[in-house]
């Protein structure tokens, strides 16, 4: 399960030439397919065995989206309960959130609240996230249908996409609309910054003048 | 959203069961989290890059005040450079320092442009780069040279551990020792070297492969030696509350940790908008402090956060307040340097709800900050005795001091009196301290003591601290900061970091009460480019030393440009009998290439001319490349700014210069 001597992991992980660097998180039920989606975005690999993650993994992929490097770091979550407490911890460092549920599956999309709850409570307020419904192969199993997923999204306020990992369908697409999500987040919070920009503003009549003028008009 | 904790359970998981960890599913969490690990201490270098990079270009730049270009010192003018205020610092910078960027407006397609300094540029790149944007402040970092500068490595330790031991004390486990670290790394260790402590401690727990396990991680973490005295508080902190839930518990325990440290390193950082940033480099520790208090609806979140947990996790109350409790003595330490009393305020509910008033006070303090210039920061201890009725007040050390003469250097002094709550100085004299040359961050360490200081005095006074600049010709101003005294108690030291404002009424009349026997000159100076000569208007003086014996003076003012090879660079002015007050309005020229100017000193002499016997010398000014201060702004700006008078104040040392 950990990818530790995967020697691909070993050159992404140690590869510092990058610019930016993204901590994202896949969340969901347990068995939605979190591992196997990373597992196809970061190795392009694929199984059907299902093995419980333990705890928590992660995995290091450098993209490059508008001219820069993105050094992602996806963390998979286990999705099992008894591990909530060290998943939750690693909520807070996450920029983005995968946020999955298995279109054959009704329990796990009704979960989707309940896991919107949790990063609302564990993560950074401007942590984005994407709602996916994954394993959409399977349609002779779908319980859940695109429409449903996509309102659920609207209601939520966030993207939706449905995969596939297994059959490699918008797992990509994916990540990249995360990770562009995340960068114009990241452009806004510089480039519009209220703080930043009104706070300059008065600093700024009352920076220029005093150092200028006091000496002139002082006669002590 | 608000969905209850029962459905959270309900709609959930397959494994409802609170089973503790396996020993091989805690090997596989520990083996993700060392991985983890690696990456973070790669990223904490990265961003260590990243911002001595930053620190770097900030530390090339000349500041000269706002007619210049704060990177490359260029004049501005008619045919110089053109004039660019950065979007971000406000400064001016010409247009080679600088970079336009187009922004886009984040609610419509427009663009816009904007021009910054080459540092905010790269501060904002920087932010971009560590991910300080998304953390509303840098993330831990580690400098890749400790020694790039010296302030960055805050050359605390002594007081941090010692001196704030007062304060330190009162957190009571945290060692001085700690203390120390915590400061001096606040591109923070900690969290790495508690973690790893911290599984340890779990795997012992548990007691299976601890050997193997603890010695792995002794050897990962070598230099986390010095850390050990505080990770064993911890560690007991931990080893109790594993002790009354195991397995999951402790589990639990590390991931809460992890959470929190990781809450911590942030809160240790900023959390402040990039401004702070921007502000300042060195003073990140201090400024973040203060930028932290902006954060205040961040600790409200935490609260309920934390409120969550126990929800959720029902480890044990108990142990998550008294695991917060330990974090917030981390963080008082670590924080000590800027405000031991109430640096843990952001991270408990108590504390937060305890000193709102303080906090009104910080907030104030910073809402001044945002809006005068900063000057640097100061950094004092103060302590009330009561059976004395004295206060004691150490001037610890500045940074960050505005420079004064052309090699980027002050030679700065405090000036300390207490404000009373009328507003009046409390004491006429005004106590100051030594002089430290040749420095833009003193550590003066220097404790002034003032008596007759009532108790109930205490709750609505101001310390009033104001820097000067010590020169012969005038003490130019540095900053000055106000500290309310009502926080400071009998029984421990009160440390606190203060951001250096602007002049105000008591800075000039700190300024006022230094005596200068010889009086003030009024000098114009101009540099005339058609003559290529530099004018020099002797206006006027004022308070002169009498010298004849009707209480009067003669005076007249003698003039060289030095250095005078020649001796053809000499003039004087009229004599003006019978004053101490005397007006010329004389002008004088100078011939000499602006470049020349760079190098040549202008000497002014006062004399009393008497008959028949020699000149009484009253005063003398010098005025150069050479000079601090007023005079150095004035003389450049006499060369970057040609053809237009440049006037000032200066006062009269009682050296001859000429003998």
């Amino acid at each position: 399960m950990a990818g530790g001597g995967d020697p691909k992991w070993q050159k992404d992980a140690a590869d510092q030439n990058f610019d930016y660097m993204f901590k994202l998180l896949i969340i969901g039920n347990s068995s939605v397919g979190k591992t196997s989606f990373l597992f196809r975005y970061a190795d392009d690999s694929f199984t059907s065995a299902f093995v419980s993650t333990v705890g928590i993994d992660f995995k290091v992929k450098t993209v490059f989206r508008h001219d820069k490097r993105v050094k992602l770091q996806i963390w998979d979550t286990a999705g099992q309960e008894r591990y909530r407490t060290i998943t939750t911890a690693y909520y807070r460092g996450a920029m983005g959130f995968i946020l999955m549920y298995d279109v054959t599956n009704e329990d796990s999309f009704n979960s989707v609240q309940d896991w919107v709850t949790q990063i609302k409570t564990y993560s950074w307020d401007n942590a984005q996230v994407i709602l996916v419904g994954n394993k959409c192969d399977m349609e002779d199993q779908r319980v859940i249908s695109f429409e449903r997923g996509r309102q659920l999204a609207d209601q939520l306020g966030v993207e939706f996409f449905e995969t596939s990992a297994k059959e490699n369908v918008n797992v990509k697409a994916v990540f990249e609309r995360l990770v562009d999500i995340i960068c114009d987040k990241m452009s806004e919070s510089l480039d519009a910054d209220p703080t930043l920009v009104g706070g300059n503003q008065k600093g700024q009549r009352l920076t220029d003048q005093p150092q200028g003028t006091p000496n002139a008009n002082c006669n002590c | 959203m608000g969905s209850s904790n029962i459905e959270l359970k309900a709609g959930w998981s397959s494994s409802k069961t609170n089973e503790p960890l396996r020993p091989e599913e805690q090997e596989a969490i520990i083996s993700v989290i060392r991985r983890n690990e690696e990456i973070e201490i790669a990223e904490r270098q990265r961003v260590g890059r990243l911002v001595e990079r930053v620190e770097k270009i900030k530390l090339h730049a000349v500041e000269r005040g706002p007619n210049c270009c704060r990177l490359c010192g260029d004049a501005f003018g008619l045919l110089r450079p053109q004039r660019i205020l950065c979007e971000d610092c406000r400064k001016a910078v010409c247009t080679k320092c600088s970079v336009d960027i187009n922004i886009r407006y984040h609610n419509s397609e427009r663009t816009r442009e904007i021009w910054l300094c080459r540092i905010c540029s790269e501060t904002r790149e920087m932010w971009k780069k560590s991910g300080a944007w998304f953390f509303k402040g840098l993330p831990n970092y580690d400098m890749p040279v400790r020694s790039a500068s010296a302030s960055n490595t805050p050359t605390t330790t002594p007081t941090a551990g010692g001196g704030g031991g007062g304060a330190v004390a009162a957190y009571g486990k945290a060692g001085a020792g700690k203390g120390a670290r915590a400061v001096q790394s606040c591109h923070g260790t900690p969290a790495r070297g508690g973690r790893i402590k911290k599984l340890t401690i779990r795997v012992n727990d548990t007691s299976s492969s601890s050997a193997s396990n603890s010695s792995a991680s002794g050897q990962s973490e070598p230099e986390e030696d010095q850390l050990d005295g505080a990770k064993s508080n911890t560690a007991g902190v931990v080893g109790a509350t594993s002790g009354s839930a195991p397995g999951n518990g402790t589990a639990n325990d590390s991931s809460d940790r992890q959470r929190l440290q990781r809450d911590e390193s942030f809160r240790l950082r900023a959390y402040g908008s990039i401004r702070s940033f921007i502000d300042g480099g060195e003073r990140k520790l201090s400024n973040s402090f203060f930028f932290g208090r902006q954060a205040n609806p961040n600790a409200g979140s935490r609260q309920a956060d934390g409120q969550d947990y126990d929800n959720i996790s029902n480890a044990s109350t108990v142990a998550q307040l008294r695991r917060e409790g330990s974090f917030m003595r981390r963080s008082s330490v670590s924080s000590s340097w800027s405000f031991s009393d109430s640096s843990g305020s952001g991270n408990s509910a108590t504390q937060t709800t305890q000193n709102p008033q303080q906090q009104k006070q910080q907030q104030q303090q910073q809402q001044q900050h945002c809006r005068d210039p900063l000057l640097g920061w100061l950094e004092l201890a103060i302590s009330y005795r009561e059976s004395f009725h004295s206060l004691d007040c150490t001037l610890v050390r500045a940074r960050d001091l505005p420079a004064m003469d052309a090699s980027g250097l002050a030679d700065p002094y405090c000036k300390v009196n207490i404000v009373t709550p009328e507003g009046h100085t409390k004491y006429t004299r005004w106590q100051r301290t030594k002089t430290v040359h040749k420095t833009r961050n003193p550590d003066f360490n220097e404790t002034l003591q003032f008596v007759g200081v009532e108790p109930e005095e205490l709750g609505n006074s101001l310390l009033y601290v104001a820097l000067f600049d010590d020169d012969k010709y005038g003490h130019d101003f540095l900053g000055a900061a106000k500290v309310c005294l009502s926080t400071v108690h009998s029984t421990s030291q009160y440390r606190i970091s203060v951001p250096l404002g602007a002049e105000d009424q008591y800075s000039a009349e700190a300024e006022m009460s230094q005596s200068w026997p010889n009086g003030k000159m009024l000098i114009s100076l101009c540099y005339n480019t058609k003559r290529r000569a530099l004018v020099v208007n002797v206006k006027q003086c004022i308070n002169l030393l009498p010298m004849d014996n009707n209480g009067s003076s003669d005076p007249f003012v003698k003039l060289q440009l030095k250095p005078d090879a020649h001796k053809n660079k000499k003039h004087k002015t009229s004599v003006k009998w019978r004053t101490l007050n005397p007006v010329f309005n004389e002008e004088f020229y100078f011939e000499a290439s602006p470049h020349d100017l760079n190098k040549e000193m202008l000497i002014l002499t006062v004399w009393d001319k008497d008959l028949g016997k020699s000149n009484d010398f009253l005063g003398s000014l010098q005025l150069g490349a050479q000079s601090k201060g007023d005079r150095l702004q004035q003389w450049l700006d006499c060369i970057r700014l040609p053809d237009h008078f440049h006037e000032k104040w200066h006062c009269l040392a009682s050296d001859n210069p000429t003998h």
